[in-house]
């Protein structure tokens, strides 16, 4: 059987009056397994951002392909997007609809059938405690609760590849760590799920592997023990700097690198 | 969801419900007061001048005549006379309204000398009427009676033209009187009395007043409302971040787009329908006033017409709203696009305002124009099927084509990336003109319409030069250089095989009879006006200008300018986006309707196709020039010595497509094809 997600020298080039050419993913490969959290971690402008964009059809990729559970990316963008689910700190929710509503909505517009649809709403309203405030706008819950409804709204179509891109920005500890229990809680579950965070202790608590992303490119790419194994550090920290540390000692003089480390957050 | 927006609720339905009635309401009743206010002024005027007796005779008498008319007239014009030492400073401060000057000599020389105006402390110069239509010129010799007044005065105008009527009625009466007096006899077969009649019942009349307006204010309505939900549909959803949780989903972007326009177009035209229905409520309870003899009858047949005439307007506007908001990066670029977008939307729905502009003209082809026009004349109890089908399936055509745009602006990844994803739109060059080429095609037709409707009057020799190569060429010139073209490959420069200009012998008469026989058959769908074509026929041989002369200009103008655009630059941008059939096709329909003529659109259409297809199959654009100069010389000679071009019989023509079809047979064995076409996608 094929890996859930695959990818395969993806690269992504933008244009910019002032910088010229960038390379904000360049050349970028992983595979992700089933039942996996598979980490992407990086600064911000490190290019995480672009290539979960990539892998949920909203970027085209300048070069390089991607498969969704079997999907390609460019030329089969409906049906990977209905075996996706897809969080992030930008996808916002409808402020003028219910709880209740969002989710009914979100289940029919990505393709849940009809007879299922009630059903799945109401356990997932159950599950995530949302009863209470199921028929209150989204506009006057608070951001725990938007939380709530969002994760709800990324898995209402039962999705086996869910992508959470940074998904803790904004969230106090409480819900941060509620977030981290609900992502474990789906790989139980089966799902594959790739986690991007520039917070170290949220991937090393949570990510199977880990894949170090600096400047649009993977350095290394492999579980916790074997990184520790392969640097001789322990905390993740002291080897993402490391990795860091020796791409950039590696580097050839690139134009487009340069570019993109000095305007880098604006890609993400 | 809509419907939960209190401010849109509020913007869009109830502010209006209650300002635009309120507005009418206002403004009528404003005019109401003011007419009241000027019809029962007594008006201030001074009597100056050195004929100033005879003045004031001439208001005596009027005063007479009508006191006598104010026994049964309520609103008969009063005045009265003042008397002050500087009449010019007291009508400059308002204190009177008029100055009644007498003068002693009609000639302009005295009246200037002479008059009070030039000799007070007046800062302004003042304006002359004299020579308006308006005023009647005074017979040599005889005294005048001058009104001096302020332009810039509600009162002192209205005053005007009250005394100017109440005096040459006067002097009317006073005239016959004079006549009859001297022993004049009154011949009736002498006196000529102009009356009227007018055939247009009044129906069609007040249909006329309606259609004039109808499109400008549905598209007013459409606009404003369906403006309101656009913004917040794209450019609010990327304010907000839902863009881009939707773009995620599984829902198609097409299925995203189409269910967008749904929503703008019926909140559109619900709001339309409120607005409407609130303004006929008014209108019932006379809170606003209707014309006087107002009697449009829309029949409920009409009613149908006009909605279905009217459906590809709303998609047409929800389309461009849309658009507008998808290029928005947010609400306020949005709300800063919709005032210029809904200005030019505008400005097609003005056609009816035009005089002489019927829907059976090049109008018929300019999408909102058309409808406003068919509009215009379905309520004049016009109804041109032909027509009417025709500038329905243009704007539904442009409608259909802003909704391609605007599935195509879904996948753009500005509308979620701030950076330019585009190699093209950044690097600009040739790449970028073949995505730009037909916007140039659409700029460079209005501009056309726009200067031929101020060179019309002057010679076809200067029209000829100002179109060709002035539009034509310095567009083309400004393409070449914009985008970096080379011109040996745009303009197709390149010499053809020899066996090429033997065919050209059979094209150019083949080619005419084709195109003259498509002409026929097309005239038996949409006739064209025997007159229309005599008058372009008469144009065409100006008979102030040396017939080689026009031979001249009418060949090698056209044969180079013409071609260098559509065979050049069109054609060249267009190459890879159609296969070679429909490319030359298209070229040829855009041909046509550069020709703006409505009966010459087939013809025009047919020969440029004719013209695209030999520079495909010689990948030259030399032997397009010598067929379009030949082709043109050839028609020039037939109107000249009047040969019945239009009246051969079918024979003749089918003869011109048998010699047509042997001149492409050459082409194509001879071929050598136009570089870089667009290929049929291979076998399977």
């Amino acid at each position: 059987m094929s890996a859930p997600v695959s990818v395969h020298n993806l690269t992504k080039t933008f244009y910019d009056e002032s910088r010229g050419q960038v390379r904000a993913v360049d050349d970028v490969s992983f595979e992700c397994r089933p039942a996996e959290i598979f980490g992407l971690l990086g600064a911000n402008g490190a290019g995480k951002t672009t290539t979960l964009r990539m892998l949920a059809t909203i970027l085209k990729p300048t070069s390089g392909h991607a498969t969704l559970m079997g999907y390609d990316v460019a030329n089969d963008p409906e049906r990977v997007r209905r075996n996706l689910g897809f969080s992030s700190s930008t996808t916002a929710l409808y402020p003028r609809l219910t709880a209740r509503e969002t989710l009914d909505f979100f289940a029919r517009i990505n393709g849940l059938p009809e007879d299922r649809v009630a059903e799945r709403v109401e356990s997932l309203i159950r599950r995530f405690g949302i009863a209470s405030y199921a028929g209150a706008r989204i506009d006057k819950l608070s951001q725990g609760m938007k939380q709530k409804v969002a994760i709800a709204r990324t898995v209402v179509h039962d999705p086996p590849v869910l992508i959470f891109d940074e998904p803790t920005v904004g969230l106090d500890v409480l819900n941060a760590l509620e977030m981290q229990q609900v992502i474990a809680e789906f790989r139980a579950e089966g799902k594959t799920i790739i986690f991007s965070t520039h917070i170290m202790s949220e991937a090393e608590k949570l990510c199977d592997r880990i894949a170090i992303i600096h400047q649009g490119r993977i350095h290394a790419c492999d579980t916790l023990a074997n990184l520790r194994t392969a640097t001789g550090q322990h905390y993740l920290e002291n080897i993402f700097v490391h990795f860091v540390q020796q791409a950039t000692a590696n580097a050839q003089p690139s134009p487009a690198g340069a570019n993109l480390e000095a305007h880098g957050p604006d890609l993400t | 969801m809509v419907a939960r927006d209190r401010r849109m609720i509020v913007t869009s339905i109830l502010l209006p419900l209650v300002v635009t009635p309120l507005l009418f309401l206002g403004s009528s009743l404003g005019i109401k007061k003011h007419e009241k206010k000027l019809a029962e002024m007594v008006y201030p005027c001074a009597v100056s001048g050195p004929r100033a007796a005879m003045v004031k005779d001439l208001l005596a008498a009027t005063r007479k005549r009508l006191d006598a008319a104010a026994a049964t007239n309520k609103t008969v014009f009063r005045f009265k006379e003042v008397v002050c030492a500087d009449p010019v400073q007291s009508l400059n401060q308002g204190d009177i309204q008029l100055i009644l000057e007498g003068l002693p000599a009609s000639s302009d020389d005295a009246s200037h000398t002479n008059s009070a105006i030039h000799s007070g402390p007046s800062t302004a110069k003042p304006s002359e009427k004299d020579n308006s239509d308006d005023v009647e010129k005074p017979v040599p010799g005889s005294p005048v009676v001058r009104i001096v007044f302020r332009g810039d005065r509600h009162e002192s105008a209205a005053g005007l033209s009250k005394m100017r009527e109440a005096l040459s009625q006067t002097r009317r009466l006073e005239r016959a009187e004079l006549l009859k007096t001297a022993g004049f006899p009154l011949p009736t077969e002498n006196v000529v009395a102009v009356t009227e009649a007018n055939l247009a019942s009044q129906t069609q009349i007040s249909g006329l007043a309606l259609g004039k307006s109808l499109t400008l204010l549905l598209l007013l309505f459409i606009f404003s409302s369906g403006a309101v939900v656009a913004t917040d549909s794209l450019a609010g959803e990327k304010e907000r971040g839902t863009l881009e949780t939707l773009l995620t989903t599984a829902a198609g972007r097409l299925e995203i787009l189409a269910a967008k326009h749904l929503v703008i177009v019926v909140v559109a035209l619900l709001i339309t329908a409120i607005q409407i229905l609130n303004l006929l409520a008014y209108i019932h309870f006379k809170l606003i006033p209707v014309p006087a003899n107002w009697a449009a009858a829309i029949t409920p047949f009409t009613a149908a017409l006009l909605f279905f005439l009217y459906v590809p307007l709303a998609a047409l506007a929800a389309n461009v709203l849309l658009l507008v908001s998808g290029y928005a990066r947010g609400y306020k670029e949005a709300q800063m696009w919709f005032l210029p977008v809904l200005l030019v939307g505008l400005v097609p729905a003005l056609a009816p305002w035009l005089p002489g502009v019927p829907l059976r003209s090049a109008a018929v082809l300019v999408p909102i124009a058309n409808l406003a026009l068919a509009a215009k004349e379905i309520l004049t109890g016009s109804f041109d099927w032909p027509m009417i089908a025709l500038a329905w399936l243009v704007t539904a055509g442009a409608a259909a084509w802003t909704a391609r745009l605007g599935a195509r602006s879904l996948v753009q990844e500005r509308l979620v990336t701030a950076a330019d994803t585009d190699a093209v739109d950044f690097a600009g060059g040739p790449a970028l003109f073949e995505r730009r080429v037909l916007l140039w095609f659409c700029v460079i037709w209005a501009v056309l319409l726009i200067v031929s409707n101020y060179t019309s009057a002057l010679d076809l020799r200067f029209q000829l030069v100002i179109n060709l190569v002035g539009i034509f060429f310095g567009a083309a010139c400004l393409m070449i250089r914009i985008y970096r073209l080379d011109p040996k490959l745009a303009l197709a420069l390149r010499f053809p095989r020899p066996a090429v200009w033997l065919g050209l012998v059979l094209a150019v008469p083949g080619g005419m009879l084709s195109a003259l026989g498509l002409f026929r058959l097309a005239n038996l769908l949409l006739p064209a006006p025997t007159r229309t074509v005599e008058s372009f026929t008469d144009a065409l041989l100006p008979p102030n200008v040396p017939f080689i002369q026009i031979l001249l200009f009418m060949t090698v103008l056209p044969g180079i300018f013409e071609e260098i655009t559509f065979r050049g630059l069109l054609l060249h941008g267009l190459r890879r986006r159609l296969h070679p059939v429909p490319l030359s096709l298209v070229v040829g329909i855009i041909f046509g309707i550069f020709h703006v003529a409505l009966f010459r659109l087939v013809p025009t259409a047919a020969l440029g196709a004719m013209f695209a297809g030999v520079t495909l199959l010689t990948g030259s654009i030399f032997p397009a020039m010598v067929w379009h100069a030949a082709s043109n010389a050839l028609g020039l000679l037939a109107s000249k010595f009047n040969l019945p071009e239009n009246e051969l019989d079918s024979v003749c023509y089918l003869a011109g497509a048998g010699l047509l079809a042997a001149a492409f047979w050459i082409f194509w064995r001879h071929r050598t094809p136009y570089p870089d076409l667009r290929r049929p996608p291979p076998s399977r």
